[in-house]
């Protein structure tokens, strides 16, 4: 018996990281791709310069941090600021074209990625740049007898933090509340007083903190160089799709399930790695065009309802 | 058919007047070749990728040209230089119509620079057709003609073959080669696993075969270290380039197996990369044909140069692009006076030995590429950074 116990622990041994790791990356997808489906599931905007606000997060943490806390934590309130900014200048540029089909905003957002990823790039130059972080996290730290990066560990209860946080301000606020109303019937809130529009650049501003902050806090796993932004995208649009467009359950479902396959699914079965990810998007959407299943709060997006 | 609006008579007017410049500009630049007399000034087009995922090698290799210039007064071979610089960009799609126009409209005497092998590989039927010879110094694909390709860097296997033999004679046991599944990764990981091979050395991978990651996806390689652990490796062998260079190196120093020497071809520690990869790259062992900590004269001189109007030291891409200037010098210094573009080739054939800051070297008869020595560096601290530090040499590969 102990022997079977043995080999059973034997065989799933190798993939206890991977399958930790997967947790992680999961988590940090889910923080980035959250501002996505909040900008899709309420605003109704496509928003392909997510991407781009998640990296501006990025370089603020590379040339803010110094190892300490404190920097670390100025970098995180800056990265935020500078997303939530970000956010609102697309809100404003989106304004004339706020009426207009998915075509028009991904054509704009795409050009102010475009523009906005040049621009980096000519800020802080061609290379990838380090980020330092505080010693404490530098380090690995000892899980089921397998080495694994503290920074790691300790982002996925930062992001758990997160994701209860967002879930709490979207269902039990007044913000999250009239959010929701403007989804659901947005002629009715504009007759109780509330400009929708305010509504929108709201939610738009929201959407770059949560990008910015996923670029401080994830920098040290995406670190800052000019691939981020497309990286970043490509994977939060995966998840949005897979997520099932504007749930905040979905989108950590998704989320999770894209970590899983770009790590314990690559470490299972190596030879398919690189059709994984979109074999299992494309999977998903055979099976339920909608995405995955989440219930709780759903936030849903003109003309499908 | 409707008569024309004013809008679109104004609009043909434009394209017309838009034609009719590009005309005179280009029969401008045409002009003022063979003069007679007194050397002429020599045309040299030098192709890189200024903007896009190669922007730093393509900078380094515009600067390393551009720093021989300014240490020669702006002279190859007596002649006055007239240096014209295009972006190749991300490839071949934006490679092909830069080049064309250094070659049709610039009319370069010669071209040089090129960081992507596809992009050697699409510009190649214009050298041919216009017949000037082509001195690259970065990527270099299978071609089947190279009698006016010569290329001052390497061919992508031969690190991996220049340290193959130190690899099974230092490590105790089996080694794990990992690398991107792409053209370059195939080269770069074949170079290292044929040798190893050949003369003894035993893979860790369980098939015997090299692990592919996907390439450029793979962000997170954490999978493929728990792979490496179970093998029971005592060694890794791998290549990577920027970003994704980046991402290994940080991600294995944080891993199950950063006990593990880790041996590479060495771009994984080369350049820009080392900056963002910081205190992780320590002690990684890395094989390349040149380290600025090079005692040499030639070298001395030329990190000096360097360092003038740049923070860091140089890498080998500026090194290569360098020599493609220096190797220019020479060749058009013997060619005689105004020498035509086959008469430089020519004279490129006949060259010898050439004193480079990564030591002596000189061309293959055979694949016009160097035939060169290989030294084993080591990243270690050097005062405030952290540099690619030369610890022993190696082969001397090449032809």
């Amino acid at each position: 018996m102990t022997g079977y116990a043995a080999r059973v622990t034997d065989a799933i041994d190798p993939y206890l990281i991977p399958a930790l790791d997967g947790v992680a990356y999961g988590l940090l997808l889910f923080v980035a791709a959250s501002g996505l489906v909040l900008c899709f599931g309420v605003a109704n905007i496509l928003n392909l310069a997510h991407g781009t606000l998640y990296a501006v997060g990025a370089y603020t943490v590379a040339a803010l941090a110094d190892g300490g806390w404190a920097s670390l934590l100025l970098a995180l309130a800056v990265g935020v600021v500078a997303g939530a900014g970000a956010g609102g200048l697309l809100a404003g540029l989106l304004a004339p074209v706020a009426r207009r089909d998915h075509l028009t905003q991904a054509l704009l957002t795409f050009g102010v990625a475009l523009a906005g990823g040049a621009l980096l790039v000519a800020a802080f130059g061609p290379d990838s740049l380090p980020v330092r972080i505080p010693a404490a996290l530098e380090g690995t730290v000892e899980v089921a007898g397998h080495r694994y990066a503290a920074y790691r560990l300790g982002f996925i209860g930062v992001a758990m933090v997160i994701a209860v946080l967002l879930a709490l301000a979207v269902t039990r606020t007044r913000a999250g509340m009239l959010v929701r109303a403007a989804v659901d019937d947005p002629e009715m809130v504009a007759s109780l007083g509330v400009n929708p529009a305010r509504i929108r650049i709201g939610v738009l501003c929201t959407a770059g903190a949560l990008a910015g902050a996923a670029g401080v806090l994830g920098a040290p796993i995406i670190g800052p160089a000019p691939t981020t932004a497309d990286t970043v995208l490509l994977l939060s649009l995966v998840v949005v799709v897979l997520g099932g467009l504007g749930s905040v359950r979905g989108t950590l479902l998704a989320a999770l399930a894209v970590g899983e396959i770009q790590t314990l699914g690559v470490a299972l079965a190596p030879t398919v790695a690189p059709f994984l990810l979109f074999a299992a998007m494309a999977a998903v959407l055979a099976v339920r065009a909608r995405g995955l299943p989440g219930r709780g709060l759903r936030l849903r997006w003109g003309g499908t309802t | 058919m409707p008569f024309p609006t004013g809008t679109s008579r104004r609009r043909a007017l434009a394209g017309a007047l838009l034609a009719l410049g590009l005309t005179v500009a280009a029969s401008g630049c045409n002009s003022g070749a063979n003069g007679g007399g007194a050397p002429d000034t020599i045309k040299i087009g030098l192709l890189a990728s200024l903007s896009g995922t190669y922007e730093a090698v393509g900078t380094e290799i515009r600067d390393g040209f551009e720093l021989y210039l300014k240490m020669h007064d702006n002279k190859l071979g007596g002649h006055k230089v007239e240096l014209v610089v295009a972006d190749e960009g991300n490839g071949a799609p934006t490679a092909v119509p830069a080049a064309t126009k250094l070659i049709k409209q610039d009319r370069v005497h010669v071209l040089t620079g090129i960081v992507g092998g596809g992009s050697v590989a699409a510009v190649y039927p214009l050298l041919t057709e216009a017949k000037i010879p082509f001195v690259g110094s970065n990527g270099r694909p299978e071609l089947k003609d190279v009698a006016r390709i010569w290329t001052t860097s390497y061919l992508s296997d031969e690190p991996g073959e220049a340290i193959a033999e130190y690899v099974r004679d230092n490590v105790k046991g089996e080694v794990f080669a990992i690398g991107p599944d792409y053209q370059g990764g195939w080269d770069e990981l074949r170079g290292f696993t044929d040798t190893f091979a050949k003369i003894g050395g035993r893979l860790a991978n369980p098939d015997g075969k090299t692990l592919w990651t996907p390439f450029p996806a793979t962000t997170n390689f954490t999978p493929y270290f728990a792979q490496i652990k179970a093998s029971g490796a005592e060694a890794v062998y791998t290549f990577y380039a920027g970003g994704a260079a980046v991402d290994f190196v940080k991600q294995y120093a944080q891993s199950e197996i950063s006990h593990l020497p880790l041996y590479a071809a060495g771009f994984l520690t080369e350049g820009g990369v080392l900056n963002a990869q910081g205190e992780a790259a320590k002690n990684i062992y890395s094989v390349l044909n040149y380290s600025p900590d090079l005692d040499n004269a030639e070298n001395r001189s030329f990190v000096a140069a360097w360092k003038e109007d740049h923070d860091g030291s140089p890498t080998t891409y500026a090194m290569a692009s360098y020599d493609a200037a220096a190797v220019l010098d020479k060749a058009i210094g013997a060619a005689g006076t105004n020498p035509t573009p086959e008469e430089i080739n020519n004279a490129i054939a006949g060259l010898g030995q050439i004193d480079s800051p990564r030591g002596t070297w000189q061309f293959s008869p055979t694949t016009h590429s160097p035939v060169q020595k290989w030294y084993l560096r080591q990243v270690r601290q050097d005062g405030r950074a952290l540099s690619n530090t030369v610890v022993g040499d190696l082969a001397t590969v090449g032809g």
